[in-house]
């Protein structure tokens, strides 16, 4: 790892003020698990020349419902997400991702924020400098995708474009089923965008000198089910190859509401919006629930050894919703 | 059998377990030097180049930098099997192969360094596969190795060594065939041994006490002393090589090839005039290191309704990367091992030795023996369903027994002097329940909803166990204090403490008087170093006879103290009597009085005994993802007598992980095969069991003694890794129905067997396959 500055920042205007300072040479870092890693192995085109830590800035960890939305601090930790009883009552699909994520010691100190704004697995991508050298590729806006032509087992399977690394957060997986947006402040004031919009096959959405502040999810519709449920192979440590989120409501025994993301199947989280379609006014049952699973993955173009992925979807949207 | 033995068959303390539960084991990391440089390796980014220049200055003039070698800088060292691999050369023939050595303050420093030489290449094409490195045409690795095929044979092994199996006629055995089978089958997804600590090493060059030039190392291995004779014919005779064993963070065989970051250290030093710490990163030591073998089989096996396996013929490639250093031994041991697994009258297997621009495959668990087998199982499965034959039947027929034989790594043909080892096999499948589990071929033992249940077994032996040579003193010191003199490095099974056990027993004292020395190599005689399982009949071997030489020479000074011959006298707990007259005692100390005993034992090879495993597997397969989980293992085995308990417990359940059963499972490294990097050189991606994880394992453990030393034992530790890959592949076919014949078996394969992905869109896969030659 190469020197840098570090700084603690005790406010969000303060470590604003130092992203902007830096021009883009200076990152932002909360529980480390991600940042740290790719500091470690120089991946990063632009080595920071300063490490601003954020979780010195005091009460942003809150898990809270405010009149009609439930909000959640950036710097809550993914521990307290799994452990807390109002998620556990209202937003379970919140609480099964949190504690889907890595293990315990990830778990204690990784941030929500950190979670939505980590950097993909990529294997080209995450190639080790010391190792030969890293590789320039499309994401580091210089080179190919690697992956078309490549090792491509994990890769997206819809939605990629340029680069086919897959959005690796189970929380963002939930928060997309949920309808959750992102509050983001840099020094030009804040903004919201829908979770599900942050993503794109080159990078997240935030700018150099924004911060996550803080992630709300409108009061979820009646007394539903949520589930989340994600497919790697070994059970812990590993990232979701593909995860799926449902938050479903059911009156007078038909679907009225559903909503589904898959995970690890494109950028960013993906709405299975066919298949939602496909259960509304409908009886649950199995049939039901593969022919949602079918709808689910229509359109996906895998890449040469990623086709079985689209197989993985259909057995843990069928599972989730047919259960 | 119960033998009425003080600490043998017991559980005893490990001597080292209070240093390591408190972090008081002092590993390389942990050793503290003055005046300490950093030395870390420049790498390639090729596959395979020509350097055309190489540009330090810029690295020179960091801060804190205080050497930067290249090739030009440094003694033509060469090592490997044929000796033409160059420690730095002009050309690079992996991704990751050494550049240049960089040494410097600290780690970051160096590091920094290493990204600041620049290098000039030349690229050449490159080749990955093993199939396509013998192609006419095809990249050329060395001058010396046209086609990049490498001779066989090991001088390490003797004058002989085995080259191929061939017995008896193989038209003739496949004529009398009821089935014959012809089939391909690869164990060629490079796990990696693994072991927890990375290779790291320190090296101090400097004047010895005599002013001969002296380099001393500080190792985390498992061989000291071979280290020091491999250290020794690379760096020349004008030079005293010492070597400081100390507790080592696993090696599961892989760290014997450490004379490349052993000979960086003491370049790098003899540069400096410092001590330099070479230490290689996770990545580094998962990109860079040391590979398990590929092994590819192109074979015909005649078989007989009642099992009887009538000739085996044909192809064995081997793949070893970007040269060898072992693989023409595991070669050699891994042929011999295939004949003690399979008794057959008619072989003609023929190996054949392939490099390739990738990091070096070399020694892991199952040395030879588990790459063969894990090829050949498969392909006899076909054979066996055919025929309606159960698996277990067909390894008890054939597992080696009195009166056969085989050829052994020397060519040398040996009469098997060992036990059978059926009753072992039965009762193990019993414990499993293999009669009530076992549907027949392709068949599950259970469905529920997409769950499929299926079993497996698979055996290994190994006559190992009594390789080459070790050599040992027990001194008994005037105060009574014994020490045991080997070179017998700490590298995770408790042998150490194992050493001091049997003195204990043999000398009859508390275990608390008997203390080993440093595996130094200045201190001690000659030790190969535990590998193949011979660490119970071969070091212990050695500590035993050393016992009871000084036991011998104690009663010699004694006799005439009690008035009667040496042969009549017995001993415990520092006393000595005449077995006639025990109540007449003499004290050690007076026999010791202004003395040094000192006894030495010394074992000649004995490669005419084998130990055995059988591991049965049960796994769960979902026939909608494709995921497998294995549930349970158990593992049979006889070990002669019981010597360390909870040892032994571990050795076993070390069947997992390190390049053994999750070989077959998920353990695999990923090569791009278009630029040659590993892509998977990290424990994310690179999928190790955590122990949160764990199957259910069981062991079960016979004692049938074994014509070995003074307590019957021998040893199966190494062999632990080796009968699982085939089995759980056998038992993924049976759950799903299908044959698999690739490893690991991850969810794509499944879905694949079962026709749910078909090949289009998985073109590249298909062709990879047919080139495999998966299936029959």
């Amino acid at each position: 790892m190469k020197t840098f500055d570090h700084y603690d920042a005790h406010s969000l205007d303060e470590a604003l003020g130092l992203l902007a300072n830096r021009c883009g040479k200076a990152r932002i870092n909360a529980g480390g698990t991600d940042l740290l890693g790719l500091l470690k192995d120089g991946v990063l085109p632009r080595y920071p020349e300063l490490i601003v830590n954020i979780k010195t800035i005091p009460g942003l960890g809150y898990i809270e419902e405010d009149g009609e939305r439930l909000r959640i601090g950036a710097l809550a930790r993914l521990c307290e997400l799994a452990g807390s009883k109002l998620l556990r009552e209202r937003y379970a699909v919140l609480c099964e991702a949190a504690g889907a994520v890595a293990g315990p010691q990830i778990r204690n100190v990784a941030t929500v924020g950190g979670n939505l704004c980590q950097d993909v697995r990529c294997w080209y991508y995450r190639y080790p400098a010391h190792l030969g050298g890293t590789m320039e590729c499309a994401r580091k806006g210089r080179g190919p995708c690697f992956a078309i032509k490549g090792d491509n087992r994990y890769h997206a399977i819809l939605g990629g474009r340029k680069c086919f690394a897959v959005c690796p957060s189970d929380l963002a997986v939930a928060f997309a089923a949920l309808g959750g947006q992102m509050t983001i402040v840099s020094p030009r004031g804040e903004r919201k965008i829908a979770v599900g919009d942050f993503y794109s096959p080159l990078g997240n959405g935030l700018a150099d000198d924004e911060i996550v502040k803080e992630i709300d999810v409108a009061k979820a519709f009646g007394p539903g089910r949520q589930r989340f449920l994600k497919f790697t192979v070994r059970k812990p440590i590993d990232f979701a190859i593909v995860s799926v989120a449902a938050v479903t409501e059911e009156k007078n025994g038909v679907f009225a509401n559903a909503r589904i993301a898959i995970g690890g199947v494109a950028p960013g989280p993906f709405r299975a919006e066919k298949a939602e379609e496909k259960l509304i006014g409908k009886k649950p049952s199995e049939a039901l629930a593969a022919e949602a699973a079918e709808a689910a993955v229509e359109g996906a173009r895998p890449l040469s050894k990623n086709g079985w992925k689209i197989e993985v979807a259909k057995a843990l949207i069928t599972r989730v919703i047919g259960s | 059998m119960a033998q009425p033995y003080r600490y043998i068959g017991k559980a005893t303390p490990r001597k080292d377990g209070l240093d390591i539960v408190t972090g008081e084991s002092r590993f390389v990391d942990d050793l503290k030097f003055e005046r300490l440089l950093h030395g870390v390796v420049v790498r390639s980014p090729h596959a395979h180049a020509m350097i055309k220049s190489i540009d330090s200055a810029g690295a020179k003039g960091l801060e804190g930098v205080r050497a930067v070698l290249t090739r030009e800088d440094i003694p033509d060292f060469k090592y490997g099997n044929p000796r033409v691999f160059r420690l730095l050369d002009r050309k690079v023939r992996y991704v990751g192969d050494a550049v240049a050595l960089i040494a410097a303050e600290s780690e970051q420093i160096a590091r920094e360094a290493a990204g600041l030489v620049a290098i000039d290449y030349h690229v050449l094409p490159a080749v990955f596969d093993d199939y396509e490195a013998m192609e006419p045409g095809a990249p050329q690795l060395y001058e010396e190795f046209p086609g990049n095929v490498l001779p066989l044979g090991d001088p390490f092994l003797g004058q002989k060594s085995m080259v191929e199996i061939r017995t008896g006629d193989v038209a003739d055995g496949l004529s009398e065939a009821d089935v014959i089978i012809a089939g391909k089958c690869g164990y060629d997804n490079l796990p990696n041994p693994m072991p927890m600590e990375s290779p790291r090493v320190v090296a101090s060059w400097g004047r010895g006490v005599e002013g001969r030039d002296c380099v001393t190392f500080w190792i985390s291995n498992q061989a000291p002393y071979l280290m020091k004779v491999i250290l020794g014919a690379i760096l020349g005779a004008n030079l005293d090589v010492r070597v400081f064993g100390g507790p080592c963070g696993g090696s599961f065989g892989s760290k014997l090839m450490s004379w490349q970051p052993m000979c960086y250290a003491a370049l790098l030093s003899k540069n400096t005039g410092r001590p330099v710490k070479v230490v290689y990163s996770k990545e580094e030591h998962l990109g860079s290191f040391v590979l398990r073998p590929s092994s590819r089989l192109d074979i015909k096996v005649g078989m007989k309704k009642d099992g009887t396996v009538t000739a085996i013929a044909g192809d064995w490639l081997i793949g070893t990367g970007c040269y060898s250093q072992t693989t023409q031994a595991q070669v050699a041991v891994g042929c011999g091992e295939a004949m003690i697994a399979l008794r057959c009258k008619n072989w003609s297997v023929k190996p054949k030795i392939v490099c390739t621009n990738r990091t070096a495959s070399g020694i892991a668990r199952g040395f030879g023996g588990q790459e063969l087998k894990c090829a050949l199982f498969p392909i006899l499965s076909r054979g066996m369903e055919k025929l309606q034959i159960d698996p277990l039947d067909f390894m008890k027929k054939n597992f080696i027994k009195p009166g056969d034989g085989y050829l052994w790594r020397d060519a040398q043909w040996y009469d098997y002097r060992g036990i059978s080892f059926t009753a072992m096999m039965d009762r193990g499948a019993e414990v499993f329940g293999w009669k009530q589990k076992w549907k027949g071929w392709l068949t599950p033992t259970s469905v529920e909803g997409a769950k499929r249940i299926g079993i497996g077994v698979g055996v290994h032996g190994n006559a190992d166990v009594g390789e080459d040579v070790s050599e040992a003193y027990v001194r008994i010191d005037s105060n009574g204090s014994i020490v045991v003199h080997s070179c017998l490095q700490e590298h995770g099974t408790g042998q150490r403490s194992n050493g001091a056990k049997v003195v204990a027993e043999v000398l009859q004292t508390p275990l608390e008087w008997v203390s080993m020395t440093p595996a130094d190599t200045m201190v001690n005689p000659f030790e190969f170093g535990p590998f193949g399982s011979r660490g119970t009949y071969v070091i212990l071997g050695a500590i035993i006879r050393a016992a009871e030489d000084a036991r011998s020479k104690l009663f010699e000074v004694a006799a005439p103290m009690l008035g009667c011959a040496a042969s009549e006298l017995d001993t415990a707990d520092g006393y000595i009597w005449a077995k006639s007259a025990p109540k007449r005692r003499v004290r050690w100390q007076r026999a010791l009085f202004q003395r040094t005993i000192l006894g030495y034992g010394r074992f000649e090879p004995d490669y005419s005994l084998s130990n055995c495993l059988m591991s049965f597997v049960e796994v769960e397969v979902d026939t909608e993802t494709g995921n497998l989980v294995l549930q349970r293992v158990v593992n049979a085995t006889d070990v002669g007598q019981i010597i360390d308990p909870q040892g032994l417990a571990g050795q076993l359940c070390g069947c997992l992980g390190t390049a053994g059963i999750d070989s077959a499972i998920f353990e695999e490294t990923i090569l791009d095969s278009s630029t040659g990097r590993i892509l998977n050189a990290n424990m994310i991606d690179y999928k190790w069991r955590t122990s949160s994880e764990m199957p259910t394992i069981d062991n079960v453990v016979f004692q049938t003694p074994m014509p070995t030393h003074r307590f019957h034992a021998i040893g199966v530790g190494e062999i632990a890794t080796a009968p699982g890959p085939s089995a759980v592949l056998m038992a993924a076919s049976n759950a799903i129905g299908a044959w698999l014949d690739s490893y690991p078996v991850t969810p794509c394969k499944v879905l694949r067997a079962l026709g749910k992905v078909g090949n289009a869109g998985n073109k590249q896969r298909a062709h990879t396959a047919r080139k495999r030659g998966a299936g029959d």
